[in-house]
């Protein structure tokens, strides 16, 4: 295991939660967004996760340097961003201009209370990932600690 | 065995390479934290020193890296548990550290020995 890999993994992680983040803030703000370039209400948008399947490259050097060990240690990335297919929330405002005929908004099926949680769920991620690129900083200035 | 490498500079330097391994597998595991499905790994430390040194000639194997047993699964199929992982993270630097200093602590040995005891 080489110890600037360490970073490479924490990185892909930092990012992947940042662009959490940015979902569930960008979910937040289009809460009440009833026009949008494809036409109806915004629709709320969910990140999907999956383990970083490692390059073919570093399999093969892995197997290179030593014949049947395990493959190297991998990141996260974002796969895609997906849309909620929940309906949108219809409300009662025949004055608005994106009223239907019955006088109905549809607006975007938002819960504000679980985009915050999603958002503190990232950020507590984050940290966690960040401390982790803190462990392997300083675990390779102590190896350079040996030719001293 | 050679001269200059004496057989607690084989065990610390195979430690090291075990303890960094480790590191990149709790660094995968927090990385992979909100990823559904994902079933943390680790490394038998003791285990994987014990083989590396086992090995007469030296060759480098990798370690056998299997999943954690007895975590509680979340809903989504991932078990990975961030207090095990933050614990591990701390131990493991701590771990470095202790090797890093003993294996400085060797070749200042070493330095003492080719000087004749004559300072540094």
């Amino acid at each position: 295991m080489n110890l600037f890999g360490l970073f490479q993994i924490s990185g892909s992680a930092l990012a992947a939660e940042r662009l959490r983040a940015e979902v569930a803030t960008s979910n937040l703000a289009n809460a009440d967004t009833t026009r949008t370039a494809e036409g109806g209400p915004y629709r709320r948008r969910v990140v999907v996760f999956n383990s970083q399947p490692n390059s073919q490259f570093r399999l093969l050097l892995a197997n290179t340097l030593s014949a049947g060990a395990a493959p190297p240690a991998g990141g996260v990335r974002v796969t895609q961003v997906v849309e909620d297919p929940s309906p949108p929330q219809r409300r009662y405002e025949p004055g608005h201009p994106d009223a239907d005929a019955a006088g109905y908004v549809a607006y975007p099926a938002i819960s504000p209370v679980q985009e915050m949680v999603d958002l503190m769920g990232a950020e507590r991620a984050y940290e966690l990932n960040a401390s982790a690129v803190q462990a392997a900083k300083q675990m390779i200035q102590q190896a350079l600690q040996i030719l001293k | 065995m050679s001269v200059v490498e004496t057989p607690l500079m084989q065990v610390l330097s195979r430690a090291l390479d075990l303890t960094a391994t480790r590191q990149g597998l709790v660094s995968q595991n927090v990385a992979n934290v909100d990823t559904p499905g994902y079933k943390a790994q680790d490394i038998n430390f003791r285990q994987e020193l014990e083989r590396a040194l086992g090995d007469e000639e030296g060759r480098q194997t990798a370690p056998l890296v299997r999943d954690v047993p007895g975590l509680i699964e979340r809903p989504d199929g991932n078990n990975v548990s961030l207090e095990r992982e933050s614990l591990l993270m701390a131990q493991n630097q701590l771990a470095f550290q202790v090797d890093v200093e003993l294996l400085r602590a060797e070749f200042n040995r070493l330095q003492l020995a080719i000087n004749g005891g004559n300072g540094q």
